[in-house]
């Protein structure tokens, strides 16, 4: 239990596979990157600590596997997120079409309360690719497609080049910030005698 | 084990009649000791007495490498379960079944397996003066020290977000929580529900309690019922804290962050945690009085009585973690793991030893979903007063009370009384009595050992090398301990001896072949008794080389002891705060 008053972030990514999650998440938290392709199996966690006005952060990333076999850990992943990351790849039509349905799945399984405001970052990432030259999905349509969202931040991020990584999650961290629900009184009820004071079936009044 | 030789013509001890109105333990029919469970035919009959060894399942869970067993059909995720990384257990190879049936505390008794145990430290004899609060709070999973943790404990949402852990900042333990997270909504998913996973010598048991998890991963040798046990009572503080109403939080907001809730309250949650090492209150569910005359504890009765009369739910008078007086207004009962987490909150909360405060707490087998009002006032340093209410506004009419009980039991002597029971500790094995029967006439315990005759037994403990004991009153919800005394004189030998009648409980009242009515073990370190009847459950720790026949009739003796002194050790309330 902190004594500090710090805030901890859930943080899902999401995309498909080989588009750069895990080097991202990489070279976010430990500054890193390698040309091997691994594939996450399931989900990997990672954690970093962020400042952000003048509060501490605690972003608890889940790194998910892209590949469709893992799909099914979806509800167990999701629950509870603060914020969800949509990344794909500049050079790859495909799984740019896909960020719908990446999008659309997570709004099923963790049923956000208010999916309409939910904070989503979308991440095009790979733009160093052969000098982006070899690039298919044009920033224009991307912002098009985030703006139709309920207005997607977007950032092109090059893990490999560290470009743009450190913004996005500034972002990140900031969107979920702003979805936080306002702080409310914890207060159960009180035991009421009369009733027979002892466990009833299902008291009133939870202004939790 | 050793099982006893007791085929070499055990003596059959005659019993007198003036005491045929208890229950007996004897060494009748031992050598023809019949498989499985033998009943009891009547409760006042001589107990037959078997060894117990083919009662004691062997541990199924314990041979196997990394297993995980589920809720409902066993391992049926296994396999799959692999597809989450991240969870590294120490691969070390899994313990050979053991022969002895009786694994034992291999791993909790330090220096051979290397791994810590803050906790342990030193050789402290008294519990109060270990270090409060969070211990090694710059540890996370990456440190080298925090992995050889003999015991682990988290608490976590159903989100994965951590809500505390015994060890390390529980932020920097975020993606080992997520991990945590993602095996328990993982085997959810499959319609399942994980039980505990065996990795080599450690065991990872969860509970899942609605959106909240808890966790236990030990190395202690502890069997699961006794570390889901702990979870339950970890569980437990949580709700004396914030109430099940803490769930309603989770329905509105998954991702409802609930440790800053339970701000300040670390000491909490570590003192109990340490007092599954020392306090057997933990796992045999009921609580001990601090002795007292009869007349001295009526008089703190009498004027807690008062004082339940004029609308306190609960009078409570506890010296330490022992009760004075108790008393619940009509109809109303107190569970003792209610009393535990509520003297435990207040033991461990430093700022009540300042000045009377005025909390709201919440008695989770009382009722869970709402609060109750503790006033709390120290009345010296070591006794306490806690008045329960469920007026939100009486703190003053709760003052009031405490003013006119304070006075009555300054007056009446109680207080002092109390301090000198303190001084005087409570029974010695030294003292129990001992009749002729028992000192002489008896063939010398064990002349094989080289011993020097039976005067070397009661060199160190009591009669019969009786270390120590606990007597448990299932009427009554009430235990009596025996003080350490040589050559327990550690609290790593205490927590050893705590281990095994919490092994010892657990195999008494195993619940597909149980509950048992007696068992007798010999290992390395003890010969444990244990004898269960309808009235109550006596454990007892003798010397390992202590002669059986002569260890039954001691256990007979302790019993006889306690009834004497009931009057002093137990207390009888007017009102019925017991269930």
């Amino acid at each position: 239990m902190a004594s500090r008053r710090r805030m901890l972030l859930k943080v899902i990514i999401l995309g498909d596979s080989g588009v750069g999650k895990t080097s991202l998440m990489n070279q976010y938290v430990n500054k890193k990157f390698s040309n091997q392709y691994k594939a996450t199996i399931g989900a990997d966690f990672l954690t970093k600590e962020i400042q952000f006005e003048d509060r501490l952060f605690t972003l608890q990333i889940w790194d998910t596997a892209g590949q469709e076999r893992f799909q099914s850990l979806g509800v167990a992943f999701y629950r509870g997120a603060d914020c969800c990351v949509l990344v794909y790849d500049v050079n790859v039509m495909k799984s740019f079409d896909n960020l719908n349905n990446w999008r659309e799945e997570f709004l099923i399984q963790a049923s956000p309360s208010d999916p309409e405001n939910f904070p989503f970052v979308v991440l095009g990432n790979k733009i160093d690719i052969d000098g982006g030259n070899s690039r298919v999905v044009s920033e224009k349509k991307a912002r098009a497609w985030c703006a139709s969202k309920g207005n997607i931040p977007y950032f092109e991020t090059s893990a490999k080049e560290g470009f743009n990584v450190e913004a996005a999650f500034q972002c990140i961290a900031k969107n979920a910030l702003k979805n936080e629900p306002e702080e409310e009184i914890y207060l159960p009820d009180t035991i009421d005698v009369s009733s027979g004071g002892r466990q009833q079936g299902s008291p009133s009044g939870c202004e939790c | 084990m050793d099982s006893d030789p007791d085929t070499n013509g055990a003596p059959e001890p005659q019993l007198s009649e003036d005491e045929l109105r208890l229950s007996y333990l004897s060494l009748e029919d031992s050598r023809h000791v019949p498989q499985g469970v033998r009943l009891e035919r009547n409760g006042s009959l001589p107990a037959d007495f078997y060894d117990a060894r083919e009662d004691i399942k062997p541990d199924d869970v314990e041979a196997s490498p990394p297993r995980m067993v589920t809720g409902g059909r066993e391992g049926s995720s296994k396999g799959k379960i692999g597809l989450i990384e991240g969870l590294e257990m120490d691969g070390e190879a899994p313990p050979s079944p053991s022969s002895s049936g009786y694994a034992g505390e291999r791993g909790s008794s330090g220096g051979s397996s290397g791994t810590v145990e803050a906790a342990d430290g030193g050789e402290r004899v008294l519990h109060d003066d270990w270090d409060k609060g969070k211990q090694r709070i710059d540890e996370d999973d990456t440190s080298a020290s925090w992995r050889k943790r003999k015991k682990h404990f988290f608490v976590l949402s159903h989100s994965g977000k951590p809500i505390f852990s015994r060890y390390g900042d529980e932020h920097k333990l975020a993606g080992f929580s997520a991990t945590l997270q993602a095996i328990i909504s993982f085997v959810e998913n499959g319609g399942d529900r994980i039980k505990f996973v065996r990795a080599g010598r450690h065991q990872v048991v969860f509970l899942v309690k609605g959106p909240i998890y808890l966790v236990c991963i030990s190395c202690t040798e502890e069997p699961y019922e006794a570390l889901r046990g702990q979870l339950e009572l970890l569980y437990g503080q949580i709700l004396v804290i914030l109430t099940k109403s803490i769930d309603r939080c989770f329905v509105k907001n998954p991702k409802f962050d609930m440790a800053p809730l339970l701000g300040g309250t670390d000491a909490v949650f570590s003192s109990l945690i340490h007092s599954f090492g020392w306090n057997p209150a933990t796992f045999l569910h009921a609580y001990t009085c601090l002795p007292l005359a009869y007349s001295t504890r009526q008089a703190a009765v009498a004027i807690l009585q008062d004082v339940a009369d004029s609308g306190v739910l609960f009078a409570i008078l506890m010296c330490r973690h022992k009760v004075v007086s108790l008393v619940g207004a009509q109809k109303a009962s107190l569970h003792p793991d209610d009393m535990l987490l509520l003297s435990n909150f207040i033991l461990s909360t430093e700022s009540f030893r300042t000045s009377e405060a005025f909390s709201p707490i919440c008695l989770p087998h009382y009722n869970s979903m709402a609060f109750l009002y503790a006033y709390v006032h120290y009345l010296d340093v070591d006794t306490y007063l806690a008045l329960l209410s469920t007026n939100s506004e009486g703190f003053y009419h709760l003052k009031e009370c405490r003013i006119q009980i304070e006075s009555v039991l300054v007056k009446s002597n109680v207080l002092c009384e109390v301090q000198k029971s303190i001084l005087d500790g409570g029974l010695h094995v030294e003292d129990l009595p001992v009749d002729s029967s028992l000192r002489s006439g008896l063939p010398c315990p064990h002349p094989s050992q080289g011993r020097a005759g039976p005067s070397s037994m009661s060199d160190i403990g009591g009669p019969a090398g009786l270390w120590h004991f606990i007597y448990r009153s299932i009427n009554l919800d009430q235990y009596v301990s025996s003080e350490f005394s040589s050559p327990l004189n550690s609290s790593r030998l205490h927590k050893r001896l705590y281990r095994a009648y919490q092994k010892l409980y657990v195999s008494m009242h195993d619940r597909q072949i149980g509950p048992h009515k007696t068992q007798f073990r010999r290992d390395e370190n003890y010969v444990l008794l244990c004898w269960i009847t309808q009235d109550f459950e006596l454990y007892a720790a003798f010397d390992p080389l202590a002669d059986k026949a002569l260890a039954i009739k001691t256990c007979n003796r302790v019993c006889q002891w306690v009834r004497d002194l009931e009057n002093e050790i137990f207390l009888f309330g007017g009102s019925p705060f017991s269930w």
